[in-house]
């Protein structure tokens, strides 16, 4: 067969149409509009498709926040040749699972800009001409920004837990003695998450300015949590108070404290209180609901 | 696509405390292009609220495309693409990001929305321009992104509000001429305007409202009555072929410089053809006298503000 | 003729001139937003057109004192509007943004112009609140308006000072099809009344109605100047294009193309319709209706395509 071109094909051509065509493939409705929309928010908060500026808070405070995890897995292994007594960790999950500075910046930063600027740049109505009501448009931010929190929190427990793991005698062994970690740390750190995102989308829903929101989800936090400290005083002397209950900021904590060890801590302010785990439960329902509903009443879409 | 009408409304009402925006409409749209034009009132934003679903109706029923508003409303929804007349599109991404984002939001999965993105992005005419940051965009790109985004979910209809607002004259054009393209590709639109020069150049059925009452509703052509009155320019020569008309029998009066003459029949075509040829006078403009749309909605809507 | 009388004759100056611009260059940083533009204004109303960004809205805050020149010259009536303040009796703007003082009510905010011009008649903001049609939302507070009825609140404002000069920028937009009847006839009335009126606008054929001459700027330059069939006429290296439909286009379009006018002919057999390209178009015009006659074809239609104001401005903005 001789590779010379055939002429009969230069003879033939045709254009072809690259007009309009229409979609005819699968299409979903709230549903699938909703996890789009839970997808495109949590991008958005992490700066991806976004510029690398946008990307430095979120990776720096992943990185921050990892720190004593990795410390202390550091410290386990320059330690791990000494006889006797327990390796040296400085930090435990139950503490791990906590409230740092870092994650609270995050908060005031992430959640008025993943809520407001589509109040301020009125995209929202872009969103009425789509299969999405209010109800979806509150899930999937709020479901964004508490995913993202859940991770941020729950990744450095991950390194911690192997990290230890690895620079212990036994891997193995590790593991099995430590299987009530693996429940507790996702827990409570779901119940963390899923509360700073709420309140953080609650406070952002009020205002189309991001700055306002900022400072007023971190002046919450530093309000409650101060006036909390003045009313308890100092507890490790004169017992908790119910006082800690109007710490908007360490709510979780006291929850957390019932997930780790079934009961209100001995060291923390709210210590031998009378159905103090109940009544932290209780305030923690409260937030919740009352968040939930300042959603629902900035979004409600539909008037009547 | 079903048979169903574009827009079926009956006994449309809706009432704001203290004003009533919309009055029993009840009207039918075919499918194709339509222009809405609104005088006295808020007319057509509440009625985009009620085609949307964002709104209930005081009285009466909407259906769009066969389908109750009230009954199903995301069902509405998934049919419809919505162009707003303000600002509306996030600034710091990408026009390529946001068209694709509302692909998905449209439901849409994710590789079909990019897909359709690209496509819709080149037929409304965004090239590189497609992926800096909508910020950057002068006015005629962001109409167009916004177009976009109500064209990639594929809808039955779109609802364009002032699409033209805010476009110099050369950008209108363009606006109008993508208006018009969007009948070839089976997607019909409803098009909202104060420019009714806009809706005689694109749109096949023109809605007249006027405070809230439906004061027209026809197609485009059918509005635009003749008058059995033909306009002749002939330069400054007017007074001549006047004269010469009335000799062989056809009469005509000069207005704003030109000649209207009374005609009965195509034959008097031929004699003013023959007239002005005859007396060597430079033939600029024969045309049949019809009325612009704007004299339509004067005259049928009481002409007072 | 005398260099005097070519100068009177230049269209992009007006008779009677009223608001001199002379040689003016404005530029913001590296942004050059009018280049050594000459023009000027008289009574009646003139169209300011261009492109968006050819500097209408620069020139327009430049003629009310709102931005000083860079180089060139301003004179309303003979004053510097810059540095004179009695200027701004005389003379008023529209501008194109929606900011509305908020808390007024329409009537509140004539009423309040009219004071700060120290106007002591009473019946002044009536008569401009009646002259927009607002008299009867006249006591709802401006804020809640729609874009258009801002739109006029903001022309009785500027109109209840009783300006001699009036310059408005985009006066028509979101106004409805009944209220742009209104504006387009009162903007006439005024020029008529002897003030200089200058608009600018997209909307080139309502400008078409109401302005008696057009200043085009194009890329912060003097493109064309005067009225829009004059302008066409001045036009005369690009060819002209006349729709004709006949009974029998095809025997007609084979007539045209043996005269010497005619340079070319499209034919559209579906539509019955030519398309006829000429560059002496008043030969054409002769032409056509004896050469119909003589080959017995009836004319339904002759429309010259060109001669509109947004064909002109498509021609000078390419």
């Amino acid at each position: 067969m001789s590779a010379v071109p055939s002429s009969a094909d230069a003879g033939r051509g045709a254009v072809y149409d690259r007009g309009y065509r229409p979609y005819e493939g699968p299409r979903g409705r709230r549903g699938a509009a909703t996890f789009a929309l839970y997808k495109a928010s949590m991008r958005r908060a992490l700066g991806l498709r976004r510029t690398w500026r946008q990307k430095v808070a979120p990776f720096v405070l992943l990185g921050v926040v990892t720190i004593p995890a990795i410390v202390n897995v550091g410290i386990g292994y320059i330690t791990r040749d000494q006889i006797g007594g327990d390796r040296i960790q400085i930090i435990d999950y139950r503490d791990y699972v906590g409230v740092s500075s870092a994650l609270l910046l995050f908060v005031g930063l992430v959640a008025p800009d993943v809520m407001c600027p589509d109040r301020r740049q009125r995209v929202l109505p872009l969103m009425f001409a789509r299969p999405l009501i209010g109800v979806d448009y509150v899930v999937a931010k709020v479901g964004a920004i508490a995913t993202i929190l859940f991770a941020f929190s729950f990744l450095p427990q991950v390194v911690l837990f192997l990290g230890n793991m690895l620079v212990s005698d036994s891997a193995l062994d590790y593991f099995t003695g430590h299987l009530d970690v693996l429940w507790k740390v996702p827990i409570s750190v779901l119940l963390l998450a899923l509360y700073y995102a709420v309140i953080g989308c609650a406070i952002s829903s009020l205002t189309d300015r991001r700055i306002v929101a900022g400072a007023a989800v971190i002046g919450l936090f530093l309000l409650t949590s101060i006036s909390s400290g003045i009313i308890v005083g100092d507890w490790s002397i004169e017992g908790g108070s119910y006082g800690a209950l109007i710490n908007v900021l360490a709510m979780p904590l006291y929850l957390r404290d019932v997930v780790f060890l079934g009961k209100v801590a001995d060291d923390s302010p709210l210590n031998h209180m009378a159905g103090g785990g109940l009544l932290a439960l209780a305030c923690y329902l409260g937030v919740l609901f009352t968040g939930s509903a300042v959603l629902w009443w900035r979004y409600r879409w539909v008037e009547r | 696509m079903s048979t169903a009408p574009l827009l079926r409304l009956t006994g449309l009402t809706k009432q704001y405390p203290g004003v009533t925006a919309l009055d029993d409409l009840t009207l039918d749209l075919p499918r194709g292009r339509v222009g809405l034009v609104g005088a006295n009132g808020a007319g057509k934003s509440t009625m985009f609220r009620l085609l949307l679903g964002l709104a209930h109706p005081t009285k009466g029923r909407v259906e769009v495309c066969g389908i109750d508003v009230g009954a199903d409303p995301i069902g509405v929804r998934s049919r419809l693409g919505y162009m707003p007349e303000h600002d509306c599109l996030p600034l710091d991404q990408t026009a390529a990001d946001v068209v694709s984002t509302f692909g998905e939001l449209s439901g849409l999965p994710a590789r079909a929305a990019r897909q359709r993105a690209s496509d819709i992005l080149d037929l409304v005419g965004l090239d590189e321009a497609r992926f800096r940051p909508i910020g950057g965009f002068s006015t005629g790109m962001r109409q167009r992104t916004k177009l976009a985004q109500a064209l990639v979910g594929d809808p039955e209809l779109v609802l364009l509000d002032e699409p033209t607002a805010g476009l110099d004259p050369l950008g209108r054009e363009e606006m109008l001429s993508l208006v018009a393209r969007l009948g070839s590709f089976g997607i019909s639109v409803l098009m909202a305007t104060h420019l009714l020069d806009d809706v005689q150049q694109v749109c096949d059925h023109v809605v007249m409202i006027d405070a809230g009452r439906l004061v027209v509703s026809g197609g485009t052509e059918s509005l635009l009555e003749r008058t059995g009155l033909v306009t002749v320019d002939v330069g400054l020569h007017g007074e001549a072929l006047v004269a010469a008309l009335t000799s062989r029998g056809l009469a005509s009066v000069i207005t704003d410089g030109l000649v209207e003459v009374t005609v009965d029949g195509d034959r008097d075509m031929d004699l003013i053809r023959d007239t002005v040829a005859d007396a060597g006078l430079p033939l600029f403009r024969l045309s049949t006298r019809l009325t612009s749309l704007d004299e339509v909605f004067v005259r049928r809507s009481g002409g007072t503000a | 003729m005398s260099a005097d009388d070519e100068l009177i004759d230049d269209p992009a100056l007006a008779s009677n001139a009223t608001v001199e611009v002379g040689a003016v260059s404005v530029w913001f940083g590296p942004k050059v937003a009018l280049s050594e533009l000459t023009c000027s204004f008289g009574p009646g109303v003139s169209g300011l057109l261009g492109p968006n960004g050819a500097g209408k809205t620069t020139l327009m805050r430049a003629i009310t004192g709102l931005v000083g020149v860079n180089e060139g010259s301003i004179r309303v009536n003979g004053r510097d509007p810059r540095r004179d303040r009695s200027v701004h009796a005389d003379m008023a703007l529209v501008p194109e943004d929606e900011a509305v003082p908020a808390g007024l009510t329409a009537r509140q905010f004539t009423h309040y112009l009219a004071s700060l011009h120290r106007i002591t008649d009473r019946e002044a903001p009536e008569i401009a609140l009646r002259t927009v049609d607002l008299l009867d939302v006249a006591d709802r507070q401006v804020d809640t308006f729609s874009k258009g009825m801002r739109q006029r609140a903001k022309i009785a404002a500027a109109l209840v000072t009783g300006p001699q000069v009036l310059v408005l920028d985009e006066p028509l937009n979101g106004a409805d099809p009944v209220q742009r009847a209104h504006l387009i006839e009162l903007f006439k009335h005024l020029g008529a009344a002897g003030r200089t009126v200058i608009v600018s606008s997209h909307v080139l054929n309502e400008v078409e109605r109401m302005a008696d001459r057009v200043i085009v700027l194009v890329h912060g330059r003097l493109a064309a100047a005067g009225g829009h069939r004059a302008i066409r006429d001045a036009m005369d290296d690009t060819p002209r294009h006349v729709l004709v439909r006949a009974d029998d286009g095809r025997r007609l379009a084979a007539a045209l193309v043996g005269l010497d006018s005619v340079t070319g002919v499209n034919f559209d057999p579906a539509r019955g319709e030519l398309i006829v390209l000429t560059l002496q178009a008043r030969e054409l015009a002769v032409a056509l209706p004896r050469l119909a006659k003589h080959a017995s074809v009836r004319l339904l239609e002759v429309r010259p395509l060109d001669d509109s104001l947004e064909s002109l401005f498509r021609e000078l903005v390419r």
